[in-house]
């Protein structure tokens, strides 16, 4: 038996955020309270390249939290490419520590493939 | 044939998760430990290859 399931991605884990910072070389998160425009955002901190405020995770809801002005101040886009980074680094993490090899492969659409092995050596 | 679990990350961190090479019900055991570590499911769709194995299963059962 066979299925497909989609699923809308949550941020909850820090360990895999640190990873995806270090994979798209941006500084290493931090924890705390930041000001956003006009309000107050607490949980793990990530800097986002051009952006003027930082992205708040709330590893508790997987909610982000920040504040871009529709774009003005930071570009979607940056925010879809952590994303995507978190979900490949929260993949492998939990697929290691099952003990099953992972492989990586980029794809022509932009979108990454991983092939977790079941049963393979870690 | 063996067993993979495929998860395809998009450009906009959605994914999806594909089993393949499983029998039986083991396919949803085997992937839901990164379904639910990666978030919410939208939606979830049997393959051509579970409604093979289902009816195999179905004609067996009616031979006996």
């Amino acid at each position: 038996m066979s299925h497909i399931v989609e699923i809308k991605t949550e941020v909850r884990d820090e360990v895999a955020i640190g990873s995806a910072c270090q994979r798209l070389k941006l500084d290493p998160p931090t924890r705390g309270t930041v000001k956003l425009f006009s309000s107050e955002a607490t949980g793990v901190i990530v800097n986002l390249p051009g952006w003027r405020y930082p992205t708040v995770f709330d590893t508790r809801s997987g909610e982000a939290r920040f504040d871009t002005y529709n774009g003005h101040w930071g570009k979607q886009a940056q925010l879809d490419r952590f994303l995507q980074a978190y979900g490949v680094e929260k993949t492998k993490l939990e697929a290691r520590k099952k003990g099953h090899t992972v492989t990586e492969q980029s794809l022509a659409d932009g979108s990454i493939k991983l092939t977790v092995s079941v049963g393979g050596a870690a | 044939m063996s067993k993979t679990i495929e998860i395809v990350v998009t450009p906009t961190g959605q994914t999806q998760v594909q089993t393949k090479g499983f029998t039986g019900t083991e396919c949803r055991q085997a992937s839901q430990f990164i379904e639910q570590a990666l978030g919410q499911r939208t939606s979830e769709q049997l393959t051509a290859e579970f409604h093979q194995q289902a009816s195999q299963q179905q004609s067996n059962q009616q031979h006996q």
